[in-house]
């Protein structure tokens, strides 16, 4: 294996990360219960389709004997093949690893399941397999190939020199002067039929990397808009992408020999659409959740955030658990938010935060609570477990109780200050409620689309209502993805009440991780 | 029986001694093609385990039977230039070529050299590809390819060592041996260039399209043409051809008696066994028109020759693959013997196993046998200049002595 690594290591040194159903990052993250387990399960992204994929599991409590993981793309008629068994991570006593093919482009499932003296269980993490980045060649091994590559070159010159000169001789008999100026004549006529297939590898390999980037992951188009003559003034949010607005015309696909497979939007946490506004210096902050009666065009009442440019994300989910996020900007002018007092929302779960964040590890929330970031003083490292914990306090120091907000104990958002990174979190990870669901709930004959859909709402709203209170600490399983200077928007509701508390986040640079 | 004790003298002793001797003196060549047959028995082991299990590393067993190939043949050529160079009698000096006016090695064994290096090269650029466009996409990948150039090159270099050897042999008896072994070291070429053309002209559903007959045509009769030309056997084009089949079949039979699953999702063809390749391209047939051909033409008419064998080429493979596409796609070739009817773990199966593919069709997408016709007319002009290529080749070859 020590061979292996040097290969991967010579060929992969930089990675640029585009894009994926987050933004800029790619990982994914799941806590929870896998049966009498609680586990905590990251799954690092290969980039390219296929790749491999490295899956993590924590286990909490007593250790178990067995960690297996397997993968599969959604769809109900391929089988699965025996899982992998994972094995524990060295100098870790509760972590185990796992190396995973990834083939299927699209939406994957990775099924880890953990066995022991409590019995087994299983926990699903979808993931959404797109090649995302385009790797850069080592100069090393540039080099290196390179040297190899000529001797390679004038080695095959000499041998057919030689061949001519030296190779129809009978043994002992030295070549003539006519051999040898065939033999130069072979050298020159092999050097050409050398370099022009060095030429034709060449084309070959350009034309390989420039259709890999054509077919590299971007987020469908969409544009944000304000729509200031209405009273209050809405926000509409619109799919531009030809492929989404044209998915199931069968018609329009084939004229243009493109396959438009979107299946519908399905609900997540209750929603078709977060729509998140984040303003360029990162002072206002809008979750909202609007409506639509097309799947193109979606409006929400403005929330009265102050002007500026503004940041615009939107967290979409279709039937097949592909979960992805478009971006856009909006630029909200003087004038054009409504009043806070007057503000009827489109949605009562929708919410907005102005200012800056706490400068300390505490915050101030309304109603006289406080929100507390908790855990070690150590710097968070780019590429490590972050350990994001939040205490929310009552006045007098006690936890406050929380109510579930939208199914969810919480929410959080983290956006990097240059918009490469937008996330949103939930106490259970990076990943998608429904996307989860859709692997657990579907059956074989789902072959029509929005059954799956109509299945997944019922069982997402009974197992919303079903989340109990918190007890005011909520913490979120996650790594940045780079260094640099982030801020985290953790929002929780209490009374009916959505309390939104800011922190800034600095992230070192350190290897990358789980190493 | 007891004159025959008697008379045992010393020539005949002396001639086993020397023959013994030749045999110990020819080991790099029976080094090079063992090292040939395992890197066409990694390779068709290799595609069965893409096909059937689908997960590999770098080290997976048939990786390591082509790394032992490669080792084997460029430490033998190694060790052989070393003592040719600088140990060497004048005899053994006298049958090699120099390279950089110094180093000295019979050809065969400086080829196999460099494509052993190739085949070294192509590992951290595979690896690196993987990495940056994905694992395995395609068969037919840049760094495969400079692979492809390595293997066929270790290949090619055992044929040449046997070749030199054949060329010089002075005994009746030490030519047929070393023709036969040429002929096996040729048929392990042929092999290769088959199964690299395996995904598009090797299945029974393929053998109804020109398709099917213009790429065994541009491929194959170069070999099979080149080997005849410089080999000292009656039937050598035949010959060739009835040891790729034997060789392919082996193959066949043999690794489809290992249980083996799929490691990979989804797997929509739950195989139980290694999927073996495809029942081997009839290709005794064509060889006997060819080995007839170039006896009556003889070696002066090689235009006329080549043109000849195109079209005999081309007609025989039609007439025989016609019929034998539609009996593989019969009930009757669906078992382990003709192995039809084998697919990979992610193909979904469907119509499409009994039926042709990529049939010749007009503008309104009916089959059409005048462009049937204009195809095969086309894998004609291919066939014979493929073969004039190989006559050329062949007659170079023919002259190798080092």
């Amino acid at each position: 294996m020590k061979l292996q690594s040097l290969l991967r290591n010579l060929g992969l040194t930089s990675l640029c990360v585009i894009l994926s159903a987050h933004v800029g990052s790619p990982d994914a993250w799941f806590e929870g219960n896998a049966g009498p387990y609680k586990v905590t399960i990251q799954v690092q992204m290969p980039g390219v389709v296929p790749g491999v994929a490295q899956i993590f599991v924590r286990t909490a409590g007593d250790k178990p004997d067995r960690v297996t993981v397997v993968a599969n793309k959604f769809d109900a008629t391929g089988g699965a093949p025996p899982p992998e068994v994972a094995t524990p991570l060295e100098n870790s006593s509760d972590t185990y690893v796992a190396r995973l093919w990834l083939m299927a482009a699209g939406s994957n499932s990775i099924t880890v399941e953990v066995s022991g003296a409590k019995g087994s269980g299983k926990a699903v993490v979808p993931v959404v397999n797109v090649p995302m980045r385009r790797l850069e060649f080592d100069p090393r091994l540039a080099i290196g190939l390179s040297g190899i590559g000529l001797f390679l070159f004038v080695g095959m010159v000499t041998i057919i020199g030689a061949a001519v000169r030296e190779g129809t001789l009978p043994a002992g008999e030295l070549p003539s002067f006519a051999n040898r100026s065939r033999a130069r004549l072979a050298m020159i006529g092999t050097s050409i039929g050398l370099a022009l297939i060095l030429f034709g590898g060449w084309s070959w390999w350009s034309s390989v990397d420039s259709q890999y980037r054509r077919n590299l992951f971007k987020p469908i188009a969409s544009k944000a808009e304000i729509v200031s003559t209405s009273v209050p003034p809405m926000v509409v949010f619109s799919v531009t992408d030809s492929d989404w607005v044209h998915r199931g015309d069968s018609a329009w696909a084939r004229a243009r020999q493109r396959r438009t497979s979107w299946t519908p939007l399905v609900e997540d946490h209750g929603k078709l659409m977060h729509l998140f506004l984040i303003r360029d210096d990162m002072g206002a902050f809008a979750h909202l959740h609007p409506t639509t009666s097309d799947s193109i065009a979606f409006e929400s009442t403005l929330p009265p955030v102050p002007p500026g440019r503004y940041r615009v994300f939107s967290d979409v989910v279709v039937e097949s658990g592909y979960a992805q996020t478009m971006v856009t900007t909006l630029t909200v002018g003087q004038g054009a938010n409504g009043d806070a007092t007057k503000t009827q929302l489109t949605d009562p779960d929708d919410s907005w935060f102005t200012g800056g964040a706490a400068n300390t590890r505490s915050t101030m929330l309304a109603d006289g609570l406080s929100m507390r970031r908790v855990g070690t003083a150590a710097p968070i490292v780019a590429g490590r477990e972050a350990g994001l914990r939040f205490e929310v306090l009552n006045a007098d120091g006690t936890p406050a109780t929380l109510e579930p907000y939208m199914g969810m104990a919480a929410h959080a958002v983290v956006a990097k200050d240059d918009g490469s990174v937008f996330v949103h979190l939930h106490p259970m990870g990076t990943i998608s409620m429904a996307s989860q669901m859709t692997f657990s709930l579907r059956q074989p004959g789902d072959t029509i689309f929005g059954r799956l859909g109509r299945r997944l709402s019922a069982a997402e709203h009974s197992a919303m209502n079903a989340t109990p209170a918190a007890t005011g600490s909520v913490g979120f399983p996650y790594a940045f993805p780079k260094p640099g200077k982030y801020r985290i928007w953790v929002q929780v509701r209490r009374e009916g009440r959505i309390l939104t508390g800011a922190f800034d986040i600095h992230v070192i640079s350190g290897v990358k991780s789980a190493e | 029986m007891a004159t025959t004790v008697s008379t045992f003298g010393p020539t005949e002793a002396s001639e086993a001694r020397a023959h013994s001797a030749t045999l110990a003196a020819e080991w790099p060549i029976y080094s090079v093609v063992f090292a040939s047959t395992c890197i066409i028995v990694g390779l068709m082991w290799d595609i069965s385990w893409h096909r059937t299990i689908g997960r590999d590393t770098f080290w997976s067993p048939p990786h390591v039977l082509e790394q032992v190939a490669a080792i084997v043949a460029g430490l033998s050529c190694g060790y052989v230039v070393l003592q040719t160079t600088f140990a060497g009698s004048d005899e053994a000096r006298g049958k090699s070529v120099r390279f950089w006016r110094f180093f000295q090695a019979p050809l065969g064994a400086w080829v196999c050299i460099w494509a052993t290096i190739t085949m070294i090269t192509s590992a951290p650029l595979d690896n690196w590809w993987h990495n940056a466009y994905g694992l395995d996409v395609k068969i037919i990948s840049p760094p495969h390819m400079v692979l492809a150039a390595g293997m066929i090159g270790i290949e090619v270099g055992a044929m040449l060592m046997v070749l030199g050897a054949q060329n010089r042999a002075t005994t009746e008896r030490d030519r047929r041996r070393l023709g036969f072994i040429f002929a096996y070291a040729g048929a392990i070429v042929v092999s290769m260039a088959a199964v690299l053309i395996e995904e598009n002209a090797a299945f029974g559903n393929e053998m109804h399209g020109s398709a099917f007959y213009k790429l065994t045509a541009t491929v194959i009769p170069i070999f099979l043409v080149a080997f005849a030309r410089s080999s000292r056997l009656k039937w050598p084009a035949t010959t060739t051809a009835l040891l790729y089949m034997v060789f392919v079949l082996l193959n066949m039979w043999v690794i489809q008696l290992f249980p083996a699953q799929p490691r990979l999702a989804p797997i929509y063809n739950p195989v139980t066994h290694m999927v073996p390749s495809p029942f081997p391209l009839l290709l005794v047939f064509p060889a006997v028109g060819i080995d007839l051909l170039m006896r009556r033409f003889g070696s002066d008419r090689d235009w006329p020759l080549a043109l000849a064998i195109g079209v005999a080429f081309v007609g025989v493979m039609l007439a025989v693959h016609w019929f034998w596409g539609d009996f593989l796609l019969s009930p009757y070739a669906r078992n382990s013997f003709f192995a039809a009817d084998k697919w990979d773990y992610n193909n979904r199966l469907g119509p499409w196993r009994y039926q042709f593919w990529n049939l010749d069709r007009d503008a309104s997408r009916n089959f059409s046998p005048l462009h049937l016709a204009q195809g095969i007319a086309v894998a004609m002009i291919y066939a014979a200049i493929s073969a004039r290529i190989g006559l050329w080749w062949g007659k170079g070859m023919a002259r190798i002595k080092r």
